[in-house]
């Protein structure tokens, strides 16, 4: 019964929900206008925009050694989990399944690795957040939600891994479902707000002139 | 709900815009904004974290501006914004903040977090908590024309004194003169020999340049204070006096907000384009120099570096220009650690230093920079922003660093002119 | 106190003492008949016709080597002669005396903690704190703890689940978690050596063996009476359950990477050594965990700061750890001494002069 509704209602709501809610929040941004800039640029502001959300990728070599855990951190869990994500072999077959679009997973091994590197990542970051005095006092319960969340699908997924068991998938799948339709209404939404924000402050600091 | 408390939402919910809805819906809390202000940095505590600042306009943005917030904040789920909060926050924000934008370089989202901590200054500002001193400040600039009550005539005694130390005439309203050139109050009664040093390059370069008697005053204590109706009101006598004696360009002196204020925010106070372009006093000398208009000679014997105001390079883009001086006189020039955009706030920025209160802090947090000059062992540090001068001299003294010399950058230029032939 | 209540604390004392005594007892007795059956073998063989023949494929004596066509690791041993022992190895050693092992030791635990209480802060805490672990080192701690932890569950799990689990999930439901646990216990196995190797390079300096150590382990770090001990940073305790859970965790990844992937060769008996020896090291320094954990929460008031917010009171410093509370003390007073002008050093985050546009 459970299964049943996992593999059906439950995945066509958390992907809508997941779909218009995203689209909803990048585009309400705009309800209210930025105001004109009178003032004569000195350099592109468009330049600024996409030299920005290219350049804030790297930290800032006087930033290195004030963050290098976060840093480090921060790229092993995101790469590992956009490699997890897209390039899993049982994730490809399920994405070719659902939308007739395929292309060639990683290797087994890789997955594996990939897969430990996000979970190193993601549980470094989640305890540097719970030790340092900073974080300690901006964040808040959507931040611990959405870390464990995400925790909680990948430990799923992993313990699906050999696929024996439809229990497990189904659970994966579930937890899937509780990350897609949480996801608009938290702090997941940096995955696509990080771009219009870095294209801001880079078109600001373009038009001065400096490269931000 | 208090007076208090609704102006200061009035205030902030006109300053929304696109930019803050994004940059709402973008941090992480990741922290890593403290990492790069000197006011946590040198103190280890939190509440001074960037993003943490603007806490306030945050609360508005959720309780107002989205979905799950509005309807969080009507069921009584969160706590909505009080007075207290912006009570609360007034320390942080004018005491412990220089809207440098250290911060705003670093975010790995691409928040501009001093941008931000602007516009709380308005709502701040509009519900009455902003330091005293400051307000002081605002009413002298506005009503006398100076933030330091320095009058016309304590500007014309000062004029007459480097007219004879100099021999050259300061040229007082001027009408068609090709540049404006502003001043800041500080310069005025702390480092007057910047006029005798512009006469000489003037002269020099045979620059056609004048002073207004009508308006004269560079800094611009709204930015300050976070109030854009001042703001407007002082950009306004700037765009009067220039138009009035029809100059093509106004000359930013040797002071930090006053260039980004005039440059950049100016237009935007009063709704429409400058008649008139803007250049720092270093873009201007610079422009000589590659003109081959302006010529120097010998070095500066001592060892020197250079202190990029935050205002004029990071936030203004003047951050070329300083660098090509410097070669000019002093070629074997080192610079500072994190230097150039990245450099480290003198401290006093941003009204930090006009505001009596922040001393403590201010003196505390200049570690930064104490340890930026601890690792170069220089003689003279050369900056471009009579302000950093006042607070680099308080710093110095406070460390008992005294074989560090303080020198700005168009007196430097001024003292190695190639001296007229004839 | 009065000496009505002081009794009445020492009566309801006793009644515990001997409630947990009979419970320790219960658990210890049961082995005592199976150890003796297990000393004493069973005489007397009937011959078996084609005992010799068997022998031979057994491979008792190891002299023949069978061929086959599928060639591979162990492909021409058609009977692993160590097979049935080590399965009874862990059927009737690993697994009750890991069980016996992890019980008593709890079963002690919690009996010191009710008789002896936990150790309070002589004089009461001064309020004034100083730092003992930066972020770095409390992440690392935390996130080794939690690795650990995932590891240690799941394999309990895979090792007393039968047991415990089937009885409330059924045989089909215990199938689905201990395949969920060995698929989580197989990837975080490997990441546990990362944690393993963090933990050891950001605590390695302070633990080695000093002065003082052998002393603060006779006199038993004050935990039986006896008052202060002297110690540096770490107390000889904790520098010995730093290398055990080092030591023991290399053996652990080693052992878990042999049984992990298994397709570099390994035969039969290379895995099954691999994995008695995984077994008898997990299980021990699971056990040398509880203590750990008892000593760091409940067992030693002022402890568990130092871990969270990583600062510590005074008096605990002084208490606990007098030789480095004195360390930390001198640093700063340097510190505060330093030549204002041109006699600091540059810190970090001072990077090499280069200009930014």
């Amino acid at each position: 019964m459970f299964e049943q509704l996992v593999d059906g209602i439950f995945w066509d709501i958390a992907l809508w929900v997941f779909a218009i809610g995203v689209l909803w929040r990048i585009l309400s941004i705009f309800r209210v206008r930025n105001k004109p800039d009178y003032s004569v640029p000195r350099d592109s502001a468009i330049v600024g925009a996409i030299g920005t959300n290219l350049h804030r990728f790297m930290p800032r070599r006087e930033m290195i050694s004030r963050t290098r855990l976060q840093v480090v951190a921060g790229y092993l869990f995101h790469l590992g989990l956009f490699a997890l994500l897209v390039f899993a072999a049982p994730h490809v077959l399920f994405i070719e399944a659902q939308t007739g679009l395929g292309w060639t997973p990683m290797p087994y091994w890789a997955f594996i690795v990939a897969a430990q590197l996000a979970f190193i990542g993601l549980m470094l970051l989640w305890f540097h957040r719970i030790m340092h005095p900073v974080t300690r006092l901006i964040s808040d319960a959507d931040d611990h939600i959405a870390a464990i969340l995400t925790f909680i699908v990948m430990l799923t997924g992993c313990m699906a891994l050999i696929e024996e068991f439809n229990g497990l998938r189904v659970l994966h799948r579930f937890t899937v479902e509780l990350w897609l339709v949480y996801f608009p209404f938290s702090r997941l939404m940096h995955a696509f707000m990080f771009i219009p924000s870095r294209a801001f402050t880079g078109a600001w600091f373009g038009r001065r002139g400096v490269k931000a | 709900m208090s007076d208090n408390l609704e102006r200061g939402l009035e205030a902030m919910r006109g300053q929304m815009d696109t930019s803050v809805m994004s940059y709402m819906s973008t941090c992480v809390h990741c922290g890593i904004c403290a990492d790069a202000c000197l006011f946590y940095t040198e103190t280890g505590d939190a509440r001074y974290t960037p993003i943490y600042k603007t806490e306030p306009l945050r609360k508005l943005w959720r309780q107002e501006y989205t979905f799950w917030g509005k309807l969080a904040a009507s069921m009584g789920l969160t706590k909505k914004l009080t007075e207290q909060d912006l009570a609360d926050w007034e320390e942080l924000v004018y005491d412990g903040c220089t809207m440098c934008s250290r911060c705003s370089l670093v975010c790995p989202v691409g928040i501009d977090i001093a941008y931000m901590i602007r516009k709380v200054k308005e709502g701040l500002s509009a519900a009455g908590y902003s330091p005293g001193d400051l307000v002081e400040a605002g009413k002298r600039a506005v009503e006398i024309g100076s933030p330091m009550g320095v009058t016309l005539k304590t500007l014309e005694a000062t004029i007459r004194v480097q007219e004879k130390e100099t021999g050259l005439k300061v040229p007082l309203d001027v009408e068609g003169a090709d540049y404006l050139c502003l001043l800041s109050s500080g310069e005025i009664a702390g480092f007057p020999e910047f006029i005798g040093s512009l006469a000489k390059i003037f002269k020099a370069t045979g620059v056609s340049w004048t002073i207004s008697s009508d308006y004269f005053e560079a800094t611009n204590t709204g930015v300050q204070l976070g109030n854009s109706k001042m703001a407007a009101t002082l950009v306004e006598r700037v765009v009067a006096a220039a138009e009035k004696l029809k100059v093509k360009y106004v000359i930013s002196p040797e002071c930090g907000h006053a260039y980004s204020t005039i440059r950049w925010d100016a237009p935007n106070f009063i709704g429409r384009p400058l008649p008139f372009k803007v250049v720092h006093i270093m873009e201007l000398l610079d422009e000589l120099r590659s003109d081959g208009r302006l010529k120097t000679e010998g070095f500066a014997e001592e060892k020197l570096s250079y202190h990029d105001p935050c205002n004029a390079g990071r936030r203004g883009g003047v951050l070329d220009q300083p660098r090509n001086l410097m070669n000019m006189v002093a070629p074997d020039f080192v610079e500072l650690p994190e230097t150039g955009a990245m450099n480290w706030c003198c401290g006093g920025g941003g009204g930090v230093s006009s505001n009596e209160r922040a001393n403590e802090l201010r003196l505390k947090v200049f570690s930064a920079k104490k340890r930026q000059l601890d690792a170069v062992n220089i003689e003279g540090l050369v900056t471009a922003c009579s302000n950093c001068r006042h607070m680099l001299e308080d710093g110095l003294e406070e460390n008992e660093m005294y074989d560090v010399e303080l020198l700005g950058i168009t007196e430097l230029i001024a003292d190695h002119l190639v001296e007229e032939g004839g | 106190m009065s000496n009505n209540r002081q009794s009445r604390i020492r009566h309801h004392r006793m009644v515990v003492f001997s409630l947990l005594s009979l419970l320790v007892l219960t658990l210890i007795l049961p082995l005592i008949p199976y150890a003796v059956a297990d000393l004493g073998q069973s005489a007397g063989k009937v011959v078996n016709p084609g005992a010799d023949l068997w022998r031979e494929v057994r491979q008792r004596d190891r002299s023949v080597i069978g061929s086959t066509q599928v060639k591979g690791v162990d492909s021409g041993v058609l009977i692993n002669v160590y097979g049935e022992d080590w399965r009874q190895f862990r059927m009737q050693r690993l697994i009750p005396y890991g069980a016996a092992l992890m019980g008593i030791v709890l079963s002690v635990i919690l009996l010191f903690y009710l008789v002896r209480g936990p150790l309070r802060l002589q004089g009461g805490p001064t309020g004034k704190k100083i730092q003992r672990f930066t972020v770095f080192e409390r992440t690392t701690h935390w996130f080794t703890v939690s690795v650990f932890w995932l590891l240690a569950l799941t394999g309990l799990v895979l090792l007393y689940g039968r047991f415990v689990l089937i009885p409330l999930l059924g045989a089909e439901g215990f199938g689905m978690t201990a395949s969920a646990c060995k698929e989580a216990h197989n990837l975080f196995g490997p990441m546990f050596l990362v944690a393993i190797l963090m933990l050891f390079v950001t605590f390695v300096k302070d633990n080695f063996y000093a002065r003082g150590d052998i002393t603060w382990l006779l006199k038993g770090g004050g935990l039986l009476g006896g008052g202060h001990v002297s110690a540096g940073r770490f107390n000889a305790g904790e520098k010995i359950w730093f290398w055990i859970a080092v030591l023991g965790g290399i053996v652990l990844c080693v052992s878990g990477l042999i049984l992990d992937f298994a397709v570099f060769g390994q035969g039969r008996e290379v895995m099954e050594l691999s994995h008695v020896m995984h077994g008898i090291v997990a299980l021990i320094v699971i056990t040398v965990s509880f203590g750990h954990i008892y000593l760091g929460t409940a067992g030693v008031e002022g402890t568990i700061d130092s871990m969270t917010s990583g600062y510590v009171d005074e008096a605990w410093a002084k208490s606990h750890h007098d030789r480095w509370y004195a360390e930390v003390k001198a640093a700063a007073v340097e510190d505060s001494e330093t030549e204002p002008a041109g006699g600091g050093s540059a810190s970090t985050g001072v990077a090499s002069p280069a200009r930014d546009g």
